[in-house]
């Protein structure tokens, strides 16, 4: 992975955006290709959407409601249709297509690279995988809110790389300095031909996150080998109502159920996945009805084991990219750094004991 | 192979779930050629009579009612519980939490003898129930789907997750991030979360998911700027006898 890091920053190429050019840029775009980028969503929300026009773009946003995974990995996707009578099944023909996002912040391109990892690893899921080919990414700064805490999680500001453009906004206008991070965005840039190239140092501006772990990132696995027992847990699933949106709207969950629909002939079928987790009830269930997750605090623990400790232990990385949307849109007000925060307090009590 | 037999019984219920039937007649014409319809909410003389599936409306509030559900459950193969009243007692069971003489009083005045009542029971209560139908009406595409499962000799799938689910599928806006108050999160899906869909909050009207939290649900709508009763009676709604039982927390 091309990792780059400040002092790579300041070699990069650097155009100055104002805020026409930025629309034209966005219409140069979507000239070329399919552009998604965030847009208003009901009164006060954000979603993803297909660009139909460049002035519906939203340029600053908190965060959207589903994270960009459900352009890989839908949240209701067919998989086949079969015929039961003749025994034969035909799969959904699934094509690899161009598209840019545009206006992306760089921890839901960091999610992106941890559902990669996911499903490329065992069986590879061929779905996700060709959806995802082609895809280019420009990256957009952002204001962190009261539940962001990325930073903490080993995702700064200035974490760009694997977009091909990035545009950091200039403070109080809507101006932007755009870094060039790869040869595509390179060519993006050269065949708009309509900005000018500064020569300048700028670096990314360094943003100020409310929300923070009290740790350093990589010393979180290291916690999770002591808290498996922790109270906290029980504390947590006092409140918890195991809606399972924490699960659904999670940046790096990617389980999901699938069920079998037949038509009234008795004959025809098609069969569905949905985006599932494990905060639900039906999702531990196995043959026979038995759940062994049962209890709220179970899950959430597992939640977290998976986000900090399990795929972690494989990946290297942590499976939290800081979006906060687990507890933004938590209905019982549960915040995840407050839940890590108070294991971290509990793992440093057995420490001073110990 | 002969076409199964389905019979209809109502019981205590508004027939909105009736109504709710009539609202997608396609398909269910075609699911209707598949079987034979024996029996259309009055019973029939001919007592002996089987059913394969044998759905029924409406909860259960009166001893002949009770007598009625067990001799229906003796001549059923497969009983489902069709719509919300059925299913929990339902909007019916909110007279439960009312002692019985006042309610009697209330409805039938100094007559009250004349119409012996008991609290409003689901089905379950009296008899096995195979499978269900929720919600108040009930959800005509469940209905469809544990039909035609039924006929196909499936298994239907039961939901057991939260509304708030599909909401989030759909990717709707939260009606809580608009200052309404909302009881999709405990309240057990498989109505694809059309309130919220279209910009209404959810009330309940499926029940609670089978493990549901009860006081962290009244702590949650506590949060919502409710008392706890507030918070009791709303949850209660639809759900009176499922969420009796010990709710205490928080007051
Ligand atoms: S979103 Fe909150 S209440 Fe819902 S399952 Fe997750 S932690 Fe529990
Ligand atoms: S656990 Fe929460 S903060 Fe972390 S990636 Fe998932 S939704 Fe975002
Ligand atoms: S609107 Fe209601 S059902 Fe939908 S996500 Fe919000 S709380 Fe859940
Ligand atoms: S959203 Fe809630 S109130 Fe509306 S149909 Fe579904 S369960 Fe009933």
């Amino acid at each position: 992975m091309n990792d780059v890091t400040n002092s790579k920053l300041k070699k990069l190429k650097q155009y100055a955006f104002d805020k026409d050019s930025t629309l034209k840029f966005i219409e140069f775009l979507m000239q070329k290709t399919e552009v998604i980028a965030p847009q208003n969503k009901g009164q006060a929300s954000y979603s993803y959407e297909i660009v139909k026009d460049a002035k519906d773009v939203v340029l600053d946003y908190p965060r959207t409601i589903q994270p960009l995974k459900k352009f890989f990995l839908p949240p209701v996707e067919d998989l086949l249709a079969f015929d039961l009578n003749a025994n034969t099944y035909q799969e959904e023909k699934i094509e690899a297509k161009d598209k840019i996002f545009f206006g992306i912040h760089n921890y839901e391109l960091e999610g992106i690279k941890r559902l990669d990892y996911s499903f490329k690893k065992g069986n590879p899921e061929s779905n996700y995988l060709t959806r995802r080919e082609k895809s280019m990414f420009i990256g957009i700064s952002y204001e962190p809110d009261s539940y962001h805490f990325s930073e903490s999680v080993g995702i700064p500001a200035d974490k760009i790389d694997g977009f091909c453009l990035f545009f950091d906004k200039i403070s109080n206008k809507s101006d932007y300095m755009v870094f060039v991070v790869d040869e595509n965005g390179q060519k993006l840039i050269d065949s708009f031909g309509k900005v000018n190239e500064v020569k300048s140092k700028a670096e990314i501006t360094a943003k100020k996150f409310q929300n923070k772990v009290k740790l350093h990132y990589n010393r979180i696995p290291q916690v999770f080998d002591h808290v498996y027992k922790s109270k906290v847990w029980d504390k947590v699933a006092e409140r918890c109502v195991g809606c399972g949106t924490c699960n659904l709207l999670c940046a790096t969950c990617y389980c999901f159920d699938v069920r079998d629909e037949i038509e009234i002939n008795a004959k025809d079928g098609k069969r569905t996945r949905f985006w599932d987790g494990c905060m639900l009830n039906t999702f531990a269930e196995v043959a026979g009805g038995e759940n062994f997750r049962e209890k709220l605090n179970q899950r959430t623990r597992h939640r977290l084991y998976r986000k900090f400790k399990y795929i972690t232990d494989h990946s290297g990385e942590l499976h939290c990219i800081g979006c906060g949307r687990c507890s933004k849109y938590c209905p019982a007000d549960i915040s995840i750094v407050e839940i890590i925060n108070s294991l971290i307090d509990d793992y440093t009590t057995q420490q001073k004991k110990n | 192979m002969s076409k199964p037999k389905v019979a209809f019984f109502d019981f205590t219920g508004c027939e909105g779930c009736q109504l709710n039937k009539l609202n997608f007649e396609n398909e269910l014409l075609d699911l209707l050629e598949l079987v034979d319809i024996v029996e259309f909410r009055e019973a029939m003389d001919d007592k002996a009579e089987e059913y394969d599936i044998a759905f029924i409306e409406g909860s259960i509030s009166s001893p002949s009612c009770v007598e009625r559900i067990h001799d229906i459950r003796r001549r059923s193969k497969i009983l489902v519980a069709l719509g919300q009243c059925a299913v929990s007692g339902g909007i019916n069971a909110i007279k439960n939490l009312h002692p019985m003489d006042e309610v009697q009083e209330t409805v039938y005045g100094k007559d009250k003898y004349l119409f012996p009542s008991i609290p409003a029971q689901p089905v379950s209560a009296i008899v096995k129930v195979d499978y269900e139908v929720r919600g108040c009406p009930m959800s005509a595409p469940e209905y469809l789907h544990v039909f035609k499962s039924l006929v196909l000799g499936r298994k239907p799938e039961v939901i057991d997750h939260s509304v708030c689910v599909e909401c989030k599928l759909r990717e709707n806006e939260c009606v809580l991030d608009k200052g309404m108050f909302c009881l999709g999160p405990i309240t057990r899906g498989g109505c694809g979360a059309i309130c919220p869909t279209n910009g209404q909050y959810c009330i309940g009207c499926r029940g609670p998911v089978s493990n549901i939290n009860k006081n962290g649900a009244v702590e949650m709508l506590k949060k919502h700027g409710f008392s706890v009763n507030e918070a009791l009676k709303r949850m209660k709604m639809f759900s009176a006898n499922e969420l009796d039982k010990k709710i205490e927390w928080g007051r």
